[in-house]
């Protein structure tokens, strides 16, 4: 098959669709295929230019972002304004769902490191799904908090594994 | 030298051409906002009061839309329950409403004399007690006032049925199309701002949005409560007009600190003339007072329906109310107040949200 057809056919297949890319983030697991249509006039689509900032630490936080195309390097800035680079996240990755579901401020910066496509799905839009069509807006928080409490037990885990060093140590 | 020349020319063209292009930017400019102002002048009561229909309905269609209704079936299904309603309500009330509006008109100028009567006695003992009030002619200016008020309102009357008929038409239009597709207008507008500030404008615009709801539909749940209130304290005794007095009552109601004053004068004024000084006289004061305004209203409606975020300040719903009169009349006098209000809600809100996330420095804190 030539590249010229090849490209027709790609463009029109499932995974390239705004809906079959949510499918496969992990907040979004057990939404049926009728809840991504749904879900795909629920998503911002933004564009980022390289460098460009997404967050900042400490900035009021009401939502996730999650990657299509591109990079996005998260960071913290000590007291001296120096940046500590945590991760560098490209695309199905998503960040700031901890926000999603409670407001807080955030704890981290995100910046993009080259021209990049973000998805964001916000509080608000979750609260108005929810009066709406309770069980889509269940459907995405249950994988939320699924996701959040795997990573929640994995944290444990490790505070436990870190202070028994601690404890080995000073003995 | 001759380059010079050129050139000197060519300044001059362009110079030439400058200048015409801008009065002729000036010249359309200013032809282009009176163009535009005659074009949207009928149009802002009509958009406002689809919005506020809007904001009505929403819950309403919303409600059907989560027994898994398609929105637009769920709007058209709204739609057809309330023209039934007010089919059904008009065919009954609007030959009874022709008749009460009709002899109110004449009996208008009984109670004027009447008003009039009460002002001059008063007029006669202040001006003995105070008489370098002796020049100052209430009676007159009063009388004056309501005979412009008369000739006014026969005159309006066909006038707006004119337009109540194109209000007929554009209200349900634009309402459907707020209903339909009003997350999606707001998506698009907030959708404008840069990525900087996207996230910030997205919240605060759903913030904003769910505030002016809530305020809007607590208005008008408050000022029809009020209404069937009065008419139904009204209807027990022999008053005439007791629906007109009602929906008056609810209309002003709508206005804070001077709407209820100006809606219970008719009625007052009615009951003093008709009834006399009496037992049903002081009824009726009691029930514009006491039962409608302090206990309903204040003790009950307000708390219930209304955030205190909405309260305005006397002397800005005065000004709201004078501005509003000045550009639109009475129906400026009594959105004025509620588009004042608007903006007290999203200012409010937006210093709300700022102090939400002013939390202490989490800059020591790390994620990883």
């Amino acid at each position: 098959m030539n590249t010229l057809w090849n490209n027709i056919f790609r463009s029109s297949t499932e995974e390239e669709s705004l809906a079959g890319f949510l499918a496969k983030v992990p907040v979004f697991n057990e939404l049926e295929k009728r809840d991504l249509s749904y879900l795909e006039t629920l998503i911002h689509v933004r564009n980022y230019t390289a460098q460009e900032t997404v967050f900042e630490q400490s900035d009021p936080g009401s939502g996730m972002y999650i990657i299509r195309t591109g990079h996005v390097v998260i960071f913290t800035r000590d007291s001296h304004e120096l940046e500590e680079e945590l991760a560098i996240l490209g695309p199905g990755d998503f960040f700031g769902e901890t926000t999603l579901a409670s407001p807080a401020p955030r704890t981290v910066s995100a910046r993009t490191t080259e021209g990049t496509e973000l998805l964001g799905l916000f509080r608000s839009d979750l609260l108005a799904t929810a009066t709406k069509h309770p069980d889509i807006a269940s459907r995405i928080l249950f994988g939320l908090t699924k996701m959040i409490s795997e990573r929640l037990q994995t944290a444990t885990l490790e505070i436990r594994g870190l202070q028994r060093k601690l404890t080995e140590q000073e003995h | 030298m001759n380059l010079n020349k050129a050139h000197f020319l060519l300044f001059y063209l362009t110079m030439t051409a400058a200048i015409a292009s801008g009065l002729a930017i000036f010249s359309s400019a200013s032809n282009i906002t009176i163009l535009f102002r005659s074009a949207v002048s009928g149009l802002f009561v009509p958009l406002l009061l689809a919005l506020v229909t809007s904001f009505l309905l929403d819950p309403l269609v919303s409600s059907l839309e989560k027994r898994r209704i398609p929105r637009v079936r769920a709007i058209f299904i709204m739609f057809f329950i309330v023209t039934a309603l007010l089919v059904f309500t008009g065919s009954w009330l609007i030959p009874y409403g022709q008749n009460m509006w009709n002899s109110l008109l004449t009996d208008f100028p009984r109670y004027n004399t009447q008003l009039i009567a009460y002002l001059r006695e008063a007029q006669v003992s202040w001006q003995a007690r105070l008489p370098f009030l002796e020049h100052y002619d209430l009676t007159g200016t009063v009388r004056t006032a309501a005979e412009q008020t008369l000739s006014f309102v026969l005159v309006e009357t066909p006038k707006s049925a004119l337009k109540l008929g194109s209000l007929m038409i554009l209200l349900p239009i634009f309402t459907f199309f707020f209903l339909r597709d009003g997350t999606t207008i707001m998506r698009g507008i907030v959708a404008l701002a840069p990525n900087r500030y996207f996230e910030m404008a997205h919240d605060l615009s759903f913030l904003v949005n769910r505030q002016m709801a809530h305020f809007i539909r607590g208005r008008i749940i408050e000022a029809i409560i009020i209404g069937s209130v009065v008419t139904a304290g009204l209807s027990v005794t022999d008053i005439r007009y007791a629906p007109l007095l009602g929906i008056f009552a609810g209309i002003t109601n709508l206005i804070p600190y001077i709407g209820p004053l100006m809606g219970m004068i008719p009625g007052i004024l009615i009951a003093a003339v008709d009834l006399g000084i009496g037992a049903q006289f002081w009824w009726i004061v009691i029930l514009y007072i006491l039962i409608a305004q302090v206990i309903l209203d204040n003790f009950i409606l307000i708390p219930v329906l209304i955030s205190r975020v909405a309260n305005l300040h006397p002397l800005l719903v005065i000004l709201a109310i004078v501005m509003g009169g000045k550009l639109y009349g009475v129906i400026g006098m009594i959105i004025g107040v509620p588009i004042v209000s608007a903006f007290k809600i999203a200012f409010i809100e937006v210093r709300h949200y700022r102090r939400a996330f002013s939390l202490p420095d989490t800059s020591g804190d790390r994620r990883s």
